[in-house]
């Protein structure tokens, strides 16, 4: 498992340098749809930041501009220093719904990324194999899609961001789809799998608690126009219980976000 | 332009009820069948029917047994229908996937066949049978090209609608993974076409055969539609329903293999087919991870 570890973090940038940069970020759908206005923000190495708001605070959209699957209108954008025009092998995304293609088992599925950048080797293979056992699916390798239930495809999902290899995660609700138990163990075990790699993840929620339990920083936004409204520091050690969002501070930590979204939420 | 799929989708999944069940429909279909046909065979005979225009049930068989056995004419004309009807199937679908593939990786192509598809697709295409004929004479090739015209639009429509019809996420998690567009082609649009494309071709399967049908009925000296214009001429009422039945016979037959195909290809919608395939691709891959 070590070297599972090591194929992921092989990033040779430290824990706390800046890896996204962005300046008076805007991206805008045409001129009355300003998606995200003038976002600027940094995010270090290792750091897991929640973006939480409302539908339409341009959550999705400024993950998909990290991503390069979009291209912004004005102001900056840099990963890993270089400006983003297209998508990039350092950064790999998870979506809402699994979208596992049917046809594939679940290593199969996991081994898309290698087959996409070549050759699938024995080591890749192994690799996958290993990424299933650490979210849990050890015994379902072989399975189809379709024989599993949507927890354990999102987590097949998250074992093929894995294989990515990419140190940049980016997450868009990912475990929205899921019951409220599935999801609150998910989140457990993307913590610590995410700390074992050192990645660095942008978290889209609309779930304030999901948002603070997770992260380091919550980016708060706002809608018409997308804006980033607050950048809130969650101080609270790791590994975190879920007892913890019983405790006063993580309740004081709830109500100041609920702050800055105003009344509705 | 929306996708053609068949009704009987159902037909070969997995979740049929336990065989104790299955043989009890069986039988009762199978009562009310034998029912209709001792009706009809007494309704001949009681003279209810005229069975100059509507032959008794056993009349039927008695011919079919005679055109088969005895005479054995129809082999000859059954073997001309169905080579016109699976060479039409063969050039038709062909063309409709072929140029479906073109349309689907071109938006420009696309746009500009747009026009033509839909002035053929408002066409009664079998009303273009005499010109195929003037054309091509009045042998096999105007028949083949009958054939392929009419079965032309199931594969096409149903191959375009499965390419162009892929999820919007599955194409960005592809994009946010580098994929070329080939990959993406290959990787996901093929695939994930194969249900609908199946079905397209299950259509072409029974148009094929009409359209050889029909283009023999306008002129020919040999196949299924001639032996049945020359029954009905001769008021043969019997070798006409003969015929007809053969004709429906051969061409479920063929769309029951098309349907065996489609089940083996799809074969993630049945849950005997995933399980098998499991257990293979288990046993491949880790006999290839151990080998280093």
């Amino acid at each position: 498992m070590a070297a599972v570890a090591q194929a992921v973090a092989s990033s040779k940038v430290a824990v706390g340098d800046t890896v996204i940069q962005a300046n008076n970020l805007t991206k805008a759908f045409s001129e009355s749809v300003v998606a995200l206005e003038n976002a600027s923000f940094k995010i270090k190495k290792g750091d897991f930041v929640s973006l939480v708001g409302p539908s339409g605070c341009g959550k999705s959209t400024l993950l998909r501009l990290v991503a390069g699957l979009i291209k912004k209108t004005s102001g900056n954008l840099t990963v890993h220093g270089k400006e983003v025009t297209e998508p990039r092998a350092d950064t790999g995304m998870m979506f809402q719904r699994p979208i596992l293609l049917e046809w594939r088992t679940s290593v199969e599925n996991v081994l898309l990324p290698s087959e996409l950048l070549g050759k699938v080797t024995n080591e890749d293979k192994r690799r996958a194999m290993g990424f299933l056992e650490m979210v849990g699916l050890k015994d379902f390798e072989f399975t189809f899609p379709r024989q599993l239930s949507g927890g354990m495809q999102q987590r097949v999902a998250l074992a093929r961001l894995l294989q990515t290899g990419a140190d940049i995660l980016l997450l868009d609700e990912p475990f929205g789809a899921l019951d409220e138990f599935t999801r609150e163990r998910l989140n457990v075990e993307l913590m610590r799998i995410v700390s074992q790699f050192k990645t660095t993840t942008l978290f889209v929620t609309h779930n304030i608690q999901e948002a603070i339990f997770l992260a380091d920083q919550v980016h708060v936004m706002t809608p018409r126009p997308g804006r980033l409204a607050k950048i809130i520091d969650v101080p609270f050690a790791r590994p975190r219980e879920i007892s913890l969002q019983l405790t006063p501070e993580f309740n004081k930590l709830v109500a100041e976000v609920r702050d800055v979204l105003g009344g509705d939420h | 332009m929306s996708a053609i799929t068949e009704g009987d989708v159902t037909a070969l999944t997995d979740d049929a009820d336990s065989s104790g069940q299955r043989a009890w429909i069986i039988t009762k279909h199978l009562i009310l069948f034998a029912v209709l046909i001792l009706l009809w065979e007494l309704a001949a005979r009681a003279g209810w029917a005229d069975p100059l225009m509507f032959p008794a049930p056993l009349g039927i068989v008695k011919q079919i047994w005679f055109i088969y056995v005895v005479q054995q004419n129809v082999w000859f004309h059954l073997y001309t229908t169905f080579a016109e009807a699976m060479a039409g199937l063969f050039f038709g679908s062909i063309m409709g996937i072929g140029l479906a593939t073109a349309a689907a990786l071109s938006l420009r192509f696309r746009e500009y066949i747009k026009p033509y598809i839909i002035v053929i697709e408002a066409t009664p295409r079998i009303a273009v049978g005499p010109l195929f004929i003037a054309w091509l004479g009045f042998g096999f090739s105007s028949k083949v090209a009958l054939a392929s015209l009419v079965c032309f639009f199931g594969p096409f429509v149903n191959t375009l609608t499965g390419l162009l019809n892929v999820d919007d996420e599955a194409e960005e998690m592809f994009r946010s993974m580098r994929a070329t567009k080939w990959q993406t082609f290959w990787g996901l649009r093929v695939p994930n076409s194969a249900t609908i494309l199946m079905a397209g071709l299950k259509l072409g399967c029974s148009s094929a055969f009409g359209g050889a049908l029909v283009a023999e009925f306008i002129s020919a000296n040999q196949g299924m539609g001639v032996l049945m214009s020359r029954y009905t001429y001769t008021l043969n009422m019997n070798g006409a329903f003969a015929t007809l039945l053969s004709i429906t016979f051969f061409a479920f037959l063929l769309f029951k293999i098309a349907d065996v195909i489609d089940y083996y290809t799809v074969y993630w919608r049945s849950d005997s087919l995933m399980q098998a395939k499991s257990k293979k691709r288990k046993a491949a891959f880790l006999k290839a991870i151990a080998q280093n």
